[in-house]
């Protein structure tokens, strides 16, 4: 029986020499471009040592990204920089710093990926780059050896959920909700081994930003991509930062998927996952009223312009609640520096938030500097929630959108940014 | 490939290996400090009791949310023998495949601790004989089973450089 070939299949096929796989079949294919950051680095070159391969031709596509501690809390932290930047000089690869930012947000403004492109990164988030219909997915530091010595790398080819989005997100709701409605729904890891393909007019109608987010959390569900296919905007966004070429690829029409979902965007609320469990979500409202004393915004998930610039349009010329503490973390330098030109940081800052170096900051408290307080609760823009991964086994933390979190710190209990004035703003 | 025999040591879901196998949350430990306090978040006295050559039977999604590979190395130190598991969180069962520690996915229930297991890779069976219980296990592809032999993707590049045989 004739059967069309899914967005995954496709591009898997189009890194693998003889006959197109399907879903299931293992593949050995050549991968465009990888990513290590510091947090896997050690390994990573402990792999490439192990290995023993001198000449790595791959290294010249290859980032190195200084993200995770940013800055270095400790030796060990600081040594592994060091031997990254000695690493990537005498092998060319590419090298990005303390300040830099977030290894998800840097690929792609680098201009590192295009459309159709296979991506492997040390980090399960890679799943972020199928917002510009790449194939990125997370792997470890053998398999970076691996690839940095032959080019190639085994996959095995995911079954595919097919997600329909229609109508569009009202104001003040955004793709994190969409996410954190599907965890609801599917459970953390409830995608496992599957990609997922995300179409329809609410994806159409979501600027570059929110698709990131939407691909980005994929990562929960615990699934190996995320695509999205290409349109104008997607074109337009790589050109503007001199990607190569893109080979947009679409899933036939009578694409084989595993399972298909229908979510109409129009009808969606704010959402939030509750301390402990990134799938124990409910709606804002039914939260209203929980108390916060930290208010995170930034991560791979939430730190980019867009997500800064509904936090301003709420905070500006207010002060957040007494006794909040707020960090900002703008997801790369670039994005930094669009939010000091706009003026947001300068009105998060009035508003008392402190705003950070771009990296990935306010995600996991691996730099120290987020610990809280027993029973202190925290509301954040970032993609896990698990207990102790601020430090403290004693507090909570809870996950919304940047609007969410921007809203609850001015009032200083979780509230439904629909309910405060700038909460309803988008992009234009 | 020979059948694996080994005691069993029962955890639950949703395992996080970064939180209990790796030093993520442990700055400057080595893998023999974080072996000696493996799994006691979820497990009390687990390490303790381990012996090489043991078998983890564990829940649904073991290894997941970032799965460090440093998990898998830690466990290959301790000597575990085989990991079987309801499901796996995607990233730990590759790093399983690329370190040569098999990984079987199958259902659990009805396993006990300290209960005698035997796997059977190439068939994908699970048994334990006392209980009278018999499992399949979904068949790991030739490709895999390929790196799983040669101990590792490391070994397996090193006796194919250019990949071509897979």
């Amino acid at each position: 029986m004739k059967m069309g070939r899914t967005i995954a299949e496709k591009i898997l096929a189009a890194h693998t020499d003889g006959e197109a796989p399907r879903a299931g079949d293992i593949v050995v294919a050549r991968v465009d471009f990888a990513m290590v950051h510091d947090a896997r680095a050690a390994n990573a070159l402990k792999m490439i040592a192990r290995l023993g391969v001198k000449d790595l031709p791959f290294a010249a596509k290859t980032a190195f990204v200084l993200d995770h501690y940013s800055p270095p809390p400790n030796i060990e932290a600081a040594n592994t920089h060091g031997a990254m930047r000695a690493f990537a000089g005498a092998h060319d690869a590419v090298l990005y710093d303390v300040g830099d930012g977030i290894c998800h947000q840097v690929l792609p403004e680098g201009g590192h990926l295009t459309c159709g492109d296979l991506i492997v990164g040390t980090d399960t988030h890679s799943v972020t780059y199928g917002a510009f219909n790449a194939f990125g997915t997370g792997v470890e530091g053998t398999d970076i050896a691996a690839v940095m010595s032959t080019g190639k790398l085994w996959f095995r080819v995911p079954e595919t959920i097919h997600i329909e989005l229609k109508g569009r997100l009202q104001p003040g709701v955004w793709a994190k909700d969409i996410t954190l409605t599907m965890l609801g729904r599917l459970g953390a890891e409830g995608a496992n081994y599957r990609a997922l393909e995300y179409a329809g007019t609410a994806v159409s109608a979501m600027e570059i930003d929110d698709r990131m987010t939407l691909a980005n959390h994929a990562a929960e569900l615990g699934a190996k991509a995320a695509l999205l296919e290409a349109d104008d905007k997607t074109i337009a966004w790589l050109k503007s930062r001199h990607a190569r070429a893109p080979r947009p690829i679409t899933a036939d029409a009578d694409a084989n998927y595993s399972e298909r979902i229908e979510i109409d965007a129009s009808v969606l609320a704010p959402q939030v996952a509750r301390s402990h469990l990134i799938d124990d979500v409910i709606g804002v409202t039914e939260a209203r009223g929980q108390k916060v004393n930290v208010a995170l915004i930034g991560t791979c998930t939430n730190g980019r312009l867009d997500d800064i610039r509904q936090a301003a349009a709420i905070l500006k010329g207010r002060r957040i609640a007494k006794g909040v503490r707020m960090i900002v973390t703008p997801a790369s330098r670039r994005v930094y520096l669009d939010a000091a030109r706009e003026g947001l940081l300068e009105a998060l800052t009035h508003a008392g938030a402190s705003v950070e170096a771009a990296g990935c900051g306010t995600c996991v408290n691996i730099t120290g500097h987020l610990i809280t307080g027993d029973g202190e609760v925290v509301i954040s823009s970032a993609n896990r929630n698990f207990k102790g991964r601020l430090g403290n086994d004693n507090s909570e933390i809870w996950i919304g959108s940047a609007a969410t979190v921007a809203a609850s710190a001015l009032t200083g209990t979780i509230t439904d940014p629909r309910d405060v004035a700038g909460g309803k703003w988008r992009a234009a | 490939m020979k059948n694996i025999h080994g005691r069993v040591h029962l955890l639950g879901d949703n395992v996080n290996t970064d939180l209990n196998c790796s030093s993520k949350y442990l700055p400057g430990r080595d893998n023999a400090y974080v072996a000696q306090h493996a799994y006691e978040r979820v497990a009390p006295g687990f390490a303790a009791r381990f012996k090489a050559g043991d078998v983890i039977v564990a829940g649904s999604n073991f290894g997941v949310n970032s799965s460090r590979e440093q998990a898998v190395h830690i466990m290959r130190t301790m000597g575990v023998a085989a990991i079987v598991a309801q499901s796996f969180g995607r990233l730990f069962f590759r790093n399983t495949i690329n370190n040569g520690l098999p990984a079987v996915e199958c259902d659990i229930a009805g396993i006990a601790d300290g209960d005698d297991i035997e796997i059977d890779l190439a068939a994908g069976r699970v048994t334990v004989a006392a209980r009278k219980l018999v499992r399949t296990a979904a068949a790991l592809p030739p490709a895999v089973q390929q790196i799983l032999a040669a101990g590792g993707l490391i070994a397996f590049l090193q006796q194919h450089p250019d990949w071509q045989s897979a």
